[in-house]
């Protein structure tokens, strides 16, 4: 088992992906702070000098304090507090975490959608394929906004204000996986469609495989790299949708306030002058989808097929 | 009872403006340990023929008429999941080129395993121990080694090596090689096909051999097939029809060799080329590039005669055949 694990690892070092990784500077800076971002947002509860979501650690007294430097800063609060006195490092450690994990999260279940039916359509073809396909046009030309806002109404008339601020996290990666599974079902089924015509499926079928092993076991694999470069992408698009639907007041409540929920939240202070609500928040959001779209952005070249002689 | 026996079997392509035959009246047996070789033109029908043996035809083919029975079952048939069973299992097929049958993101391991595992129900370990087993029997420079290799990393001799042995993995009765060393280097090609060779005698394995390749047909078969516009014209004895081809398209095919031979002397070729399946021309397919013939081959397609031991579908030669007969008689 070890030696397997370490050809493995060697392997990875030989590989064309190790290597044009180690020559992209932008790749491999986005990839650090990806990490360190991802990594503080995991260990939030360890890092955080307070918990934003325990009421009691609360003073309304400490409300809308500067971050350090400014006057009237308290060193306790090193990014300042928001209008309810949270501390906002806390608050944004724990606000990347839920919007990392609707991120994940939507795209998991995208892919999941994405990859089933596109595999559907593009491998069987003709009704499955038209039926599927026209299904993915219609759901594509409603905007993910719009159908938020119907599903979010309705859960929230159903479950009340109370429920809805638990169950909002899972119904906001369930909207904006189902609103998005078209794009990954395109991709999916173009590949298959390339992919079908080559001689290895023709010899997994003379070998005997049933469609599923070949569906699953044989084209899967191959569409592959395609499907990492769009969910990377789609990562971020989640993140951006997610902010957009709690800026809205759609998405995360302010009792568990995601980056999007927390821009906005300070959005209404910034008039008054306490601009480190919004602007720490927003930038820490932009900083995020920036480096996962340009991690994105150098997949796409790596796996480029037409890019890559293996 | 021959293991393979192929009865009238009729392949066509539903296409816009109605359906194209391509193959025609195919009818041929295969015994157990038997190597038979399927020669033509591009075109002709073989891949075809191969593929509708193992009623794989992509659509719009389908098999519009006849039998393929194997140990006595209609393959043409029957349903998807008794072929399956068939497939690989019991009949195995090695393709032209080696690159592009290999899944390029499985290593070789994984995918014999697979192989293993569609048919038998044992453990992933033990199939592995097969797998190797076979890698072993083709002569493959460290074996293990190459189980955990993706197929990019051997060589092109190394993967229809690779290939040969998926197709051994499940000990099948007839192995269809459909040109399996075409896509190779001259030097390669003989190392190959020995290995085919002794493999399917060791085993007993019936070999069916696709090519258009008549040196390598005369060297390794007992019988062969010659196919043209999807009809078989000529069938019998490797050895008599290679020694004295009857149809004048089979004597095309075997003046076309090209020999060691003077330099600048020219190479002989068929007149025209293969009709396309689109305006077969009436009556035997061949006329038009045929110096022999008459009024009567523009008509119908001839019946086949028997000349020694080989069905040939000709009339030039069943007038041959006559005549020689009315002689025979004349002279007694």
């Amino acid at each position: 088992m070890t030696t397997a694990t370490v050809s493995r690892w060697d392997r990875f070092r030989e590989s064309f992906f190790w290597y044009s990784f180690k020559r992209d500077k932008v790749a491999i800076v986005s990839f650090v702070v990806l990490l360190l971002m991802v990594l503080a947002a995991v260990f939030a509860p360890l890092l955080a000098p307070a918990d934003p979501y325990d009421l009691a650690q609360i003073n309304i007294m400490n409300s809308e304090l500067p971050p350090v430097g400014m006057s009237g800063a308290d060193p306790a609060f090193p990014l300042g507090t928001d209008a309810q006195g949270r501390d906002l490092l806390s608050t944004i450690l724990y606000g990347t975490r839920v919007s990392l994990m609707i991120g994940f999260g939507a795209v998991v279940l995208q892919a999941f959608l994405g990859i089933l039916f596109g595999l559907l359509a593009g491998y069987l073809g003709g009704k499955v394929d038209a039926v599927l396909m026209r299904i993915a046009d219609v759901q594509l030309s409603f905007s993910t906004l719009m159908v938020a806002i119907i599903v979010g109404a309705v859960f929230k008339a159903s479950f009340g204000n109370l429920m809805f601020g638990e169950v909002a996290i899972y119904m906001l990666i369930f909207i904006i996986g189902v609103a998005e599974w078209p794009q990954i079902a395109r991709t999916v089924r173009a590949s298959v469609l390339a992919e079908k015509k080559k001689e290895y499926v023709d010899a997994a079928k003379v070998m005997g495989f049933g469609t599923r092993r070949i569906m699953f076991r044989h084209i899967l694999p191959n569409t592959l790299s395609p499907i990492f470069v769009i969910g990377t992408v789609q990562i971020a698009n989640a993140i951006i949708s997610e902010a957009a639907l709690s800026f809205l007041g759609l998405g995360m409540p302010e009792t568990q306030p995601s980056l999007g929920s927390l821009i906005k939240s300070g959005f209404d202070y910034i008039q008054s002058g306490s601009w480190w609500i919004t602007l720490i928040p927003g930038l820490v959001l932009v900083v995020l989808v920036l480096v996962i779209n340009l991690l994105g952005d150098w997949l796409r070249d790596v796996m480029n097929p037409r890019l890559y002689k293996g | 009872m021959a293991l393979l026996e192929v009865n009238d079997l009729d392949v066509r392509f539903a296409v816009r403006g109605g359906d194209l035959t391509a193959l025609r009246g195919i009818s041929f047996s295969l015994d157990k340990g038997e190597r038979l070789g399927l020669v033509g033109e591009s075109g002709a029908g073989k891949s075809v023929a191969a593929f509708s043996i193992l009623n794989l035809i992509a659509k719009p083919g389908y098999i519009a008429g006849g039998q393929v029975l194997f140990e006595g079952n209609d393959l043409a048939a029957m349903s998807e999941r008794e072929l399956r069973r068939i497939r690989g299992n019991r009949i195995a097929m090695i393709f032209q080129d080696p690159m592009m049958t290999l899944n390029p993101v499985l290593t070789i391991g994984t995918q014999m395993v697979e192989a293993i595992l569609a048919h038998r129900k044992i453990s992933k370990k033990e199939a592995r121990a097969i797998a190797l087993n076979r890698l072993q029997r083709v002569q493959i420079p460290s074996p293990e080694k190459r189980l955990d290799q993706y197929p990019h990393e051997l060589s092109g001799g190394m993967r229809q090596r690779v290939i040969i042995a998926i197709a051994l993995l499940l000990d099948p009765e007839i192995i269809i090689a459909d040109e399996p060393t075409t896509a190779l280097d001259v030097t390669i090609q003989a190392e190959i096909m020995d290995l085919l060779l002794n493999l399917c005698e060791q085993e007993n394995v019936a070999l069916m051999l696709i090519t258009h390749d008549l040196g390598v047909v005369s060297q390794v078969t007992q019988r062969m097939l010659v196919m043209y516009s999807g009809r078989i014209i000529e069938q019998g004895p490797t050895r008599e029809i290679i020694n004295d081809a009857q149809h004048p398209y089979t004597q095309g095919l075997i003046n076309a060799l090209p020999q060691m031979g003077e330099p600048g002397e020219r190479l002989f070729q068929i007149p025209g080329s293969m009709p396309s399946l689109k305006n077969v021309p009436s009556g035997c397919p061949f006329h038009p590039r045929c110096s022999f013939a008459t009024e009567q081959c523009r008509q119908a397609m001839p019946e086949y005669v028997r000349s020694g031991n080989v069905d040939v579908a000709c009339y030039e030669v069943a007038n041959l055949i006559e005549q020689e007969k009315r002689m025979q008689e004349a002279e007694s």
